[in-house]
């Protein structure tokens, strides 16, 4: 993978983060049960699966140099 | 003083205004420690936020405002205004005997967090059936299983009120019956009114205390 490739990647998995954490951050206008099931079933996978696809292209990155 | 809350927000804020500006400058890896922000940014800051959301949505869940804010609690929120102390969910939230801000989750968990598992699965289910089920009338909701004496006595046993109280030793195994949880405090003709929606129409309420 080159350096365009985990660019690309990096700046899917910011905004994977980003829309999770805008998620998050709404849910707190609301004291309501459904603000909360949006947090966990809504912003929490958007940041968790941002999160593994940045690591996911660390991974395949180092790997890549590693090989070299 | 800043609020635990309003730190959390101004966390979550930076966090996802770094994440912003690092993912539309990725040429900041190429920079001294630019790697160990990426890191910050994409990893820790994130998970922390996320934890800290979820940490904050617990301490919200256990607020009296949460419970009532589906329409079907309307009643039982109402029923704690009643101006009549034989109702005990009455006289425990107007006489602060239980935290008002807190008073479903004080008096409706067992104890441990949220009462295990199987309260969040019915918890979520609630929520369903709210939404997508048919909602029953208040007054034919019911507890799942018979009211737990331990609630009761997790504030009460040892109080010299409840234990020296001659009802409470009428016969010689009652105390004991209550203290097993055989003998119920809802069920024993003692304090058999608890929230008794159905009735309301004809209460009078307490103006105070919102």
């Amino acid at each position: 993978m080159g350096a365009p490739e985990i660019k690309r990647r990096t700046r899917r998995a910011g905004l994977l983060i980003g829309l999770g954490l805008l998620v998050q951050l709404l849910t707190f206008i609301w004291v309501h049960p459904l603000a909360f099931i949006t947090f966990l079933a809504v912003g929490c996978p958007l940041v968790a699966a941002g999160v593994l696809l940045y690591l996911y292209a660390l991974a395949v990155h180092e790997q890549r140099h590693g090989d070299r | 003083m800043i609020s635990p809350l309003t730190l959390g927000i101004l966390f979550t804020v930076m966090s996802m205004l770094l994440v912003v500006v690092v993912a539309l400058r990725t040429e900041l890896a190429n920079a001294p420690g630019g790697r160990a922000l990426i890191f910050v940014a994409f990893f820790a800051f994130p998970v922390i936020a996320s934890w800290g959301g979820a940490s904050e949505h617990l301490e919200r869940s256990k607020q009296t405002a949460f419970c009532l804010s589906c329409h079907v609690m309307r009643d039982f929120g109402r029923s704690l205004y009643v101006d009549d102390k034989s109702y005990i969910p009455a006289a425990h939230f107007q006489n602060h005997r239980i935290p008002p801000q807190e008073a479903c989750y004080t008096c409706h968990t067992d104890y441990t967090m949220y009462g295990g598992l199987r309260s969040k699965m019915r918890g979520l289910r609630h929520i369903y059936v709210e939404y997508f089920g048919s909602v029953p009338e208040p007054k034919n909701i019911k507890l799942y299983q018979a009211y737990d004496n331990n609630v009761c006595l997790h504030c009460h046993l040892g109080a010299r009120s409840f234990e020296e109280h001659e009802r409470h030793r009428k016969t010689s195994e009652m105390m004991g019956g209550i203290k097993s949880n055989k003998i119920s405090c809802m069920t024993s003709n003692c304090h058999d009114i608890v929230h008794d929606v159905d009735t309301l129409k004809d209460a009078s309420f307490w103006k105070g205390g919102s």
